[in-house]
């Protein structure tokens, strides 16, 4: 992403480049999950789940696999960290609600808008922003918002 | 108390951890990796890495796997909403501990839902790092409340 840089101003709106959400996609946060916990430097694998075994899917009611939501607060975040860097895992706040299910091979684009900023206070300047991912027609998927100070 | 068994068990109230680990390098970059996250603070060298805030939702699963050894129980569960705040950075190499309690399980339009209340500690001095809120539907299909207060 190449964006503007620090200091953003209030009603700054910006976009991730659209990503397909894909089965690998899916399947790269899926079987992360196991291989941190086991830490031991391999790749570990899940058995199925609803991010990507579509049967398993559809018996728990869903039409097939979809995507887990921490990929989308993650694109999000992301996003945060292109715009103000390690900030983000220093001092912050991020808030994400799933309001619709993002199944394979849908767009999803990843926004920030600003919505506040505060004057520096020793130095540091707070950020507020809402955040949400949507799909290519401009669908909302994901909503939220952040807080991010920044030093 | 309903841990000792399956995640689907658990109710308000109950106490999750703690559990200590210390944070590697490796689960630092595998995590950046899968989520498409190339910033240098997270997919570097070993020195100057920090914890993407996002992984505290694999702590969420440590606490599961300690506090539920039997699993997910009879339906798979679906992230509602993450919430988490940093207080300070997490570096790699600390000594940490997570804990966490269940704040509320409640239906809400047919579905079970459970909201728990995180905390992420360095050992070594006790500073609170993050602290998180995530709430999830415990199964995605609607339950039919009608029929079920029907039949009891």
């Amino acid at each position: 992403m190449t964006g503007p840089r620090l200091p953003l101003q209030p009603g700054t709106e910006i976009r991730t480049a659209p990503r397909p959400m894909t089965r690998e996609r899916m399947r790269w946060y899926v079987d992360a999950q196991p291989t941190i916990g086991a830490d031991d430097g391999r790749i570990h694998t899940q058995p199925p789940t609803i991010h990507d075994d579509d049967a398993y899917a559809r018996k728990n009611g869903l039409p097939g696999i979809i995507a887990d939501g921490m990929i989308s607060t993650n694109w999000i975040q992301g996003l945060l960290c292109d715009l103000f860097g390690e900030a983000v895992a220093s001092r912050s706040r991020l808030r994400t609600k799933y309001i619709a299910p993002i199944y394979e091979d849908q767009i999803v684009i990843a926004a920030v808008r600003v919505t506040s900023v505060a004057q520096a206070v020793a130095g540091v300047t707070s950020y507020a922003l809402d955040v949400w991912c949507e799909d290519d027609a401009g669908k909302k998927l994901t909503v939220g918002e952040a807080l991010v100070h920044v030093a | 108390m309903a841990v000792g068994r399956y995640v689907s068990d658990l109710d308000t109230g109950d106490v999750l951890g703690p559990v200590e680990y210390v944070l590697s390098p490796f689960v630092i970059r595998e995590y950046a990796h899968a989520n498409e996250m190339h910033h240098p603070f997270f997919q570097g060298l070993r020195e100057g890495l920090v914890m993407p805030p996002t992984l505290i939702h694999l702590d969420k699963l440590r606490l599961y796997n300690h506090a539920c050894p039997a699993g997910t129980g009879p339906d798979a569960r679906i992230h509602y909403e993450y919430d988490c705040t940093m207080h300070e950075p997490v570096r790699v190499g600390a000594r940490l501990s997570v804990g966490g309690r269940v704040t509320q399980r409640f239906t809400k339009r047919g579905r079970d839902m459970m909201i728990i209340e995180m905390e992420l500690h360095d050992i070594s001095n006790g500073h609170l790092l993050v602290s998180y809120r995530d709430t999830v539907l415990l199964a995605y299909a609607q339950k039919d409340v009608a029929k079920e207060a029907a039949a009891s």
